[in-house]
């Protein structure tokens, strides 16, 4: 029962936190320069008109405002609007008036998520085994070799790795994988190793420093005078336990994750949020920029939940 | 024991003053003992040269583009290559180094004293102000700072003072969490109150004490700080809200590069090789400094 009051906790939560993110992206963007209606299609197709018959003008604009509500005080306009994303009905584009947001984000949603669950998986794959490897070894070459690799790909953003990667497997070893577009599995790889190396970094210097600690404790003392084995004392002892703290080290990494691949996907051309959201951030497409703020923000904070929820699981000393 | 004593009793003597320096001192001898951090330096003061003298050895201009020279490889006239119109990558990178520089120290400043101010608010006054700013933090935090930037960019423009208002806006909150705990450590630490006990007035514990102590972290989240917003400019310029496009900028060479990477790989070379290599030394001296002024930063 008291994961049923933890999980509805952190849902009102995170409820309460995409309202603001609504009611601060629209405030910001209704007092910027050109305003919703300036900037639309309908207010460029009208331009004309102005000159010609200032009073029609005036009329069709007064109906295309009281048509998409904007005659409303801000206040209303703005509950209106949470109301309407809270219950995933985003409306249509701003510059293509014909396009539905909810099918654009519905092709390219997903591919972003496949993206940052793959960089998060593979940054554990290979983040955990070199922090082990750091750590066993430590103060030797290995470790600063591992310990300066780690350091550098939290260094260097992932944007720049993707050129790196690009210039890599498009030019010195071509035809091994593809460097553009996105269709099948083979697509997917760069993009995933480039999104993955800041995790790697954070992970690797985590398991390092979390598994030295470790190894210093007692019960390991205890476990080498009982005359345990080398490699099932570091794994079943020592690398158990430094694995459950390490969960709560990945969560925050997801927002950087997302972050990254609306980068990448730039690069590597994959049609995916990315591409959406710079679309509608250049355009000024309002209603497309905050639904994809609004989604990318839900995703952050869903994948963070998840964490924790299964940090509790594994970590029975976790109260909910 | 006695020397604080003495100290308190006449605080600008030699003696004091000697202590200070050499708690400098040896922050600088064990700084100097990461050679990584020590070659970071090295190459941050050369980025930061460049981007200071920049405008007078850049060999070109960086809105004119040698019309009879396009898309060349690195030679003897444009050392580092040219670009699709002819513009002297070395002089656009000089340029970029300067505006990213601008941007970055700008932009860290402003979440820097945004920072300073909600933090010593939440710390010193505490109750109602402190919890209304946490949660605030808390929902900063969350979210990545690059949403809001891009948004406040929508709002301000694409100049230099409107990049910096909008990506220093939304980095407030870290420094604020920092601040506010060091507040909270020294009011109620046990040097503190021992210096108080003392009889050390009010003045010479926030100077002798508590100074040190701030100055050493605060430098090491700024050492943090400004490789972030670098970054963060780069981002904006890859989603095309960088800077206006004469002016250039790391990102939009960067983004320009790799759209015909097959045909001029050489003009991501330069620009994306001395972004990385930056980044990384900002990185290793920001790690060096943790570990020479922290007091839990060795391992």
């Amino acid at each position: 029962m008291a994961i049923v009051k933890f999980i509805s906790k952190r849902i009102i939560q995170i409820i309460i936190t995409l309202i603001l993110v609504i009611s601060v992206s629209y405030i910001m963007m209704y007092y910027s320069p050109g305003g919703f209606m300036h900037t639309s299609t309908m207010a460029t197709a009208l331009a004309p008109l102005q000159g010609q018959n200032p009073v029609l003008y005036q009329e069709v604009m007064a109906q295309f405002q009281s048509r998409y509500g904007l005659d409303l005080p801000l206040w209303q306009q703005i509950a209106k609007y949470i109301w309407h994303e809270l219950t995933f009905d985003f409306g249509n584009s701003m510059q293509n008036p014909s396009l539905q947001i909810a099918g654009q984000l519905k092709q390219t949603l997903p591919i972003s998520v496949m993206l940052a669950f793959g960089a998060v998986l593979l940054s554990v794959i290979v983040g955990v085994p070199l922090g082990i490897i750091a750590a066993l070894k430590r103060n030797t070459w290995v470790d600063y070799v591992v310990s300066t690799i780690s350091l550098a790909g939290q260094a260097i953003p992932a944007f720049v790795l993707a050129v790196i990667m690009v210039l890599l497997f498009g030019v010195v070893f071509q035809g091994i994988l593809p460097v553009t577009g996105w269709g099948n599995w083979k697509q997917a790889i760069l993009p995933i190793i480039c999104l993955s190396a800041a995790n790697v970094g954070v992970v690797a210097r985590y398991m390092r420093g979390s598994l030295i600690e470790t190894l210093r404790s007692d019960y390991i003392r205890t476990a080498k005078a009982k005359g345990v084995k080398y490699w099932p004392m570091i794994m079943k002892h020592g690398v158990k336990n430094s694995l459950t703290a390490m969960i709560t080290v990945i969560g925050p990494q997801f927002a950087f994750t997302v972050m990254g691949t609306i980068w990448v996907e730039q690069i590597f051309a994959i049609p995916a949020l990315g591409q959406v959201m710079q679309m509608a951030f250049t355009s000024f497409d309002y209603p497309l920029a905050i639904t994809s703020v609004f989604l990318l923000g839900s995703m952050i904070m869903i994948m963070n939940l998840m964490v924790d929820i299964i940090y509790a699981f594994i970590d029975p000393r976790v109260k909910l | 024991m006695a020397s604080t004593v003495t100290a308190t009793q006449s605080p600008d003597t030699a003696v004091s003053k000697q202590r200070r320096r050499s708690q400098l001192y040896q922050g600088w001898k064990r700084f100097k003992r990461h050679r990584l951090a020590v070659i970071g330096l090295v190459w941050v003061v050369i980025f930061v040269l460049a981007g200071i003298i920049g405008p007078w050895v850049a060999p070109y201009d960086y809105r004119t583009g040698d019309f009879l020279a396009i898309n060349q490889g690195p030679t003897w006239k444009h050392i580092f290559g040219t670009d699709n119109v002819g513009h002297d990558m070395f002089s656009q990178i000089l340029y970029s180094i300067r505006s990213a520089l601008i941007i970055a120290i700008g932009a860290t400043l402003v979440s820097f004293i945004i920072g300073i101010i909600l933090g010593l608010w939440a710390g010193l006054r505490g109750g109602l102000a402190d919890v209304i700013i946490m949660r605030a933090v808390d929902f900063m935090m969350t979210l990545p700072g690059f949403l809001f930037a891009l948004i406040l960019v929508i709002m301000l423009g694409r100049g230099y003072l409107s990049l910096i208002l909008a990506i220093g806006i939304p980095g407030w909150a870290g420094y604020a969490r920092l601040i506010r705990s060091l507040v909270l450590s020294m009011r109620d630490g046990e040097m503190v109150e021992a210096a108080r006990a003392l009889g050390a007035s009010q003045a010479h514990i926030a100077r002798r004490y508590m100074l040190p102590n701030v100055v050493g972290s605060m430098g090491v989240a700024l050492a943090f700080g400004i490789p972030g917003d670098l970054i963060q400019i780069a981002g904006l310029s890859i989603f095309g809200m960088g800077l206006r496009p004469p002016i250039p900028s790391f990102g939009s060479m960067i983004a320009q590069a790799s759209e015909n990477i097959l045909g001029f790989p050489w003009l991501l070379y330069f620009p994306a090789g001395i972004f990385a290599i930056t980044l990384l030394s900002f990185l290793f001296v920001a790690d060096g400094l943790q570990e020479a002024f922290s007091p839990k930063g060795g391992n």
